[in-house]
């Protein structure tokens, strides 16, 4: 029960937080996509990155543990290629959707029941799939320190830098 | 390109990202939970499918893989509805709208239209996204 008011307490934060971002509707997202308008990236960049440091922190304090998913390249190519497609069909990401419907945009509704029909056919095909894409490219639980075989704190870096030249080069384009 | 919205402030989305961030390894940090979403639609679509073809869902292995269950990630996306519904209405800034601005400009005002496209883009958008386990 504990671990409920958790999560519903983490989404209300999580909701407020993007809706004062203004991330979620649809005219951002599709800012995005059109390469017109970068704050939901600035968004989700600085949240990454902020995560990723306090993540690996807490890691090696021994305070938390990683929760890493397998890297399959035919299921993370393939299926992020079909994601895409949606996403710029529907102009909502899953999760965000529901903040969308919170600030009135009930377009959404449409999107949510087709995200049902989605996961209704997925889990139809799984059987297929297990067997054919999710085999193709299968390198398991790893991460980027551990295949270059480095401490992840010379790679953490390279990232933060990254993002903050990213930043800049977006605040300069005025996107 | 960036629009105002003339005196209802949007937060930068370097501090609303940070913070997030920072939510983010609070969780971890606490609860050990890492966000998600998109595993609640495959539950939330067990649940419904389990009250019509309930004998279906027992024998599908995904729905084995991922029970129809309300867990945390369950709560954190209803969650998400009722923040952004707080953050919008205290700044008065929540809209009903059925047809968004930019597709509207493109695509003309039909609700219809936009209701398929949705919907339609939901399933696509959510098959990927469980192909891609994200």
């Amino acid at each position: 029960m504990t671990e409920l008011i958790y999560g519903f307490l983490t989404g209300v934060i999580f909701g407020f937080l993007l809706q004062k971002g203004r991330v979620i509707r649809y005219d951002k997202q599709m800012a995005a996509l059109r390469l017109m308008d970068m704050t939901i990236v600035k968004f989700m960049f600085t949240s990454i990155l902020v995560a990723m440091v306090g993540v690996y922190i807490l890691k090696d304090l021994g305070l938390a543990k990683l929760s890493l998913k397998s890297t399959v390249l035919g299921g993370n190519i393939i299926g992020g290629l079909i994601f895409g497609i949606g996403w710029g069909i529907l102009g909502y990401c899953p999760g965000t959707q529901l903040g969308a419907l919170g600030e009135g945009r009930w377009d959404t509704v449409w999107g949510i029941i087709g995200m049902h029909v989605g996961a209704a056919i997925f889990a139809e095909l799984y059987p297929v799939m297990k067997k054919t894409v999710l085999t193709w490219g299968d390198f398991g639980k790893i991460t980027i320190p551990q295949a270059l075989g480095i401490n992840h704190w010379f790679i953490i870096p390279i990232f933060v830098i990254g993002g903050i030249l990213l930043f800049w080069w977006f605040e300069k384009k005025n996107l | 390109m960036r629009e105002k919205e003339n005196g209802k402030k949007a937060w930068s989305p370097y501090l609303a990202g940070a913070l997030t961030g920072l939510l983010l390894v609070a969780s971890v940090w606490f609860t050990g939970k890492y966000v998600g979403a998109s595993t609640t639609f495959v539950r939330s679509t067990g649940f419904i499918e389990r009250l019509f073809i309930p004998e279906r869902v027992a024998s599908l292995e995904y729905f084995k893989k991922e029970l129809p269950k309300i867990d945390w990630q369950f709560l954190f996306v209803i969650g998400i509805f009722f923040g952004s519904l707080i953050a919008s209405t205290t700044s008065k800034t929540f809209k009903l709208q059925g047809v968004p601005d930019m597709w509207q400009n493109r695509f003309g005002p039909s609700k219809v239209k936009r209701g398929v496209a949705a919907f339609v883009g939901g399933a696509i958008a959510m098959f990927g996204a469980r192909l891609a386990d994200g």
